[in-house]
């Protein structure tokens, strides 16, 4: 028994052999890359020379902390606004009792992942320019004079990102209602709660699992978002994914993109921190 | 025990599935004494969970009327309701330990947190339950979680108790301990249960009345002793029991509830009528419970054809020992078989009976019931 076992944890390792070399090769050594080329000075063409120095550091804290604090908070509020429509929508969705229906639906949820992620970006900046289709509509109602500034604002990333990401707080929640049992929803009736106590004191807690794995799903994306801000953001909407891209342009500094992109890595394993901790305390452990 | 505490009026629920209306609940009317132990007995489906659902208000009746307390429930949401429920499968919250799944209730009232732990630690120990306040109801055992539920529900005090299945998923031996336990529980507290079972062992040793339930119907409300002795119709004597029917036909009743009827033997025989019996005469069913059937060695035979004893001659065809008694299979006629089963005891000379033997048998004209066909 105790061999088999132990032949089992043997080969069980060996089939994992690949996936570890890859990683390796593919994603720790590139990150201990740009670990290091982050501490270097910038050279020539933005290349990293010696010596070491922690300025990149200095700027990415000091001077482009606007920026990064611009990320976190659109991402943030990114989150908040798919929780506010995710929330209902998913629950519609897994409560409905037609299975079709439900089927059809989270399809319908699914469908806009069918068309390039850019040209549905691109299709926000028709939506969204001066003399796009929603400006448009607008002036030929007479509710307005002037065209509305929208496309090249923080508001256009806000949807660009809401948009894009949404999906992907819809389905965890709608696989935790899913398995939810009204049940409870009785109970907290018998027991004299109303709707929103019910809700609140049972739906709520029970169902946090799902909400907490979309949080985590639209933060950690929208933090390094970089196509979203690209097109719809302009100058007053840029983000850290944006200026890393910058970084390692033509007159870039890759030291100071390495250092960046080491900063945005931090803040997302920080919200993933955030994630697994608030899990565990829901399992009750 | 003389106030009603739930009364039901014409009750009727229906649900629509796949296009078409199914009547789960149909003209229910009964009504409920404040403090009396009430069974709603029937088959699965039968409308008895729906009739419990209607109560606690977690489903709107299609048509009549529910009153609790003498108020009318129409409009009124379950959680204004003075009513609590114990689940089938408990519905303990999972995120919350037993105290605040106890507490749950007593903090929607608006008690506050030092009260509410108090009474919740009363409340678990009224069910026997001290000690486990700080676990989640998945550490606990199917017992103990029923203890939960329970002590979840009469923590809130509610003039009406329903119970759905409580006992339903516990072992054999548990529940029996559990139908003491919740009887004694009842007459302490005082307060209305309404117990919603298929079990009719469970209905007949804890209730003070049972409604038996079949197809939406309510077709007989009493005591077990009368749901017993003196059940309506085929189904209640079918369902509550082992039941010999026996076709037969009716020759003559009188106002007085008794009758006589023909056997497929060719004997006429004195019978009750059933109150819920139809017809005046013809095609009928004698029902008759095995324990009541006496049966006797023809030579040792004396004077038992007395008074008020019905006889009739019949052949052992299979006897089957099964415990605390003897079931014997008896043959009035060519297609008649009969259940009988008497107690063992000892002393008694188990040889005495052998198959194929020719009996005679015997019960008292009371125990014979005459049921529509």
């Amino acid at each position: 028994m105790t061999t088999w076992l132990a032949r089992k944890r043997e080969s069980g390792f060996l089939l994992a052999v690949p996936t570890i070399a890859w990683l390796l090769i593919l994603f720790v050594l590139p990150l201990v890359i740009v670990l290091i080329v982050s501490f270097m000075s910038r050279g020539r063409g933005g290349v990293a020379i010696m010596p070491f120095t922690i300025e990149h550091y200095q700027r990415t804290l000091g001077i482009f902390s606007i920026i990064l604090w611009r990320s976190i908070g659109l991402a943030a509020l990114t989150t908040l606004v798919c929780l506010v429509i995710g929330y209902p929508l998913a629950f519609f969705i897994s409560t409905r009792r037609n299975r079709l229906f439900q089927q059809v639906t989270l399809f319908l949820v699914i469908l806009p992942f069918w068309t390039n992620f850019l040209i549905r970006t691109y299709a926000w900046r028709i939506l969204l320019g001066d003399e796009g289709t929603i400006n448009g509509f607008l002036l030929s109602l007479g509710l307005i004079d002037d065209p509305l500034p929208m496309l090249n604002t923080q508001f256009a990333v806000l949807v660009g990102l809401v948009y894009g990401f949404l999906p992907f707080m819809v389905l965890p929640i709608y696989a935790s209602v899913e398995r939810f049992n009204f049940r409870y929803v009785d109970a907290a009736y018998d027991l004299g709660a109303n709707d929103l106590r019910a809700f609140l004191r049972v739906v709520l807690p029970l169902t946090l699992p799902g909400v907490l794995a979309g949080c985590a799903l639209v933060f950690i994306p929208s933090v390094g978002a970089f196509v979203t801000p690209d097109l719809l953001g302009g100058a007053k909407g840029l983000m850290i994914g944006n200026l890393i891209n910058n970084q390692f342009g033509g007159s870039g500094n890759m030291p100071l993109g390495s250092a960046l992109s080491i900063v945005m890595m931090a803040v997302v394993m920080l919200s993933l921190l955030v994630y697994l901790l608030a899990n565990r305390r829901d399992r009750g452990a | 025990m003389s106030t009603t505490d739930v009364e039901l009026s014409d009750i009727v629920k229906e649900f629509e599935s796949g296009g078409t209306i199914v009547r789960a609940v149909d003209q229910v009317s009964v009504q409920i004494a404040d403090g009396e132990f009430f069974a709603l007995l029937g088959p699965s489906g039968c409308g008895k969970t729906t009739t419990l659902r209607l109560i606690a208000g977690f489903e709107q009746p299609t048509a009549g009327r529910i009153l609790i307390r003498g108020r009318a429930m129409e409009g009124i949401p379950a959680y204004h309701r003075p009513v609590n429920t114990v689940f089938q499968d408990y519905a303990l919250f999972p995120h919350l330990t037993v105290e605040q799944n106890v507490m749950f209730g007593l903090q929607m009232e608006g008690l506050g947190k030092k009260e509410a732990r108090k009474r919740a630690e009363e409340a678990l120990e009224m069910v026997r339950l001290p000690g486990v306040a700080k676990r989640k109801p998945h550490q606990l055992s199917g017992g103990q979680q029923q203890r939960v539920a329970l002590a979840r529900a009469l923590v809130k005090q509610p003039a009406v108790l329903l119970l759905d299945e409580p006992l339903g998923a516990l072992d054999l031996k548990l529940r029996k301990n559990m139908q003491y336990e919740l009887k004694a529980l009842q007459r302490d507290v005082g307060i209305t249960f309404i117990y919603v079972t298929h079990d009719q062992e469970e209905a007949i040793t804890m209730a003070d009345r049972i409604a038996v339930m079949n197809e939406g119907k309510m077709l007989q409300v009493g005591k077990p002793e009368e749901i017993y002795e003196r059940p309506g119709t085929r189904f209640v004597a079918d369902f509550i029991g082992e039941t010999n029917f026996i076709p037969a036909t009716l020759l003559d009743r009188d106002s007085a509830g008794r009758g006589m009827v023909q056997l497929p033997t060719g004997d006429v025989i004195p019978a009750l009528l059933s109150d819920a019996l139809q017809a005046a005469s013809g095609d009928v069913t004698l029902a008759l419970r095995p324990e009541r059937i006496g049966i006797f060695d023809q030579l040792t035979s004396g004077d038992f054809q007395q008074g008020d004893m019905t006889t009739l001659d019949a052949v052992l065809v299979d006897s089957q020992y099964i415990g605390t008694d003897t079931r014997y299979t008896l043959r009035i006629a060519e297609d008649t078989n009969l259940v009988a089963r008497m107690q063992n005891v000892d002393g008694q000379d188990k040889a005495a009976l052998a198959i194929g033997q020719a009996v005679k048998i015997s019960w008292h004209r009371s125990s014979a019931t005459v049921l529509d066909h």
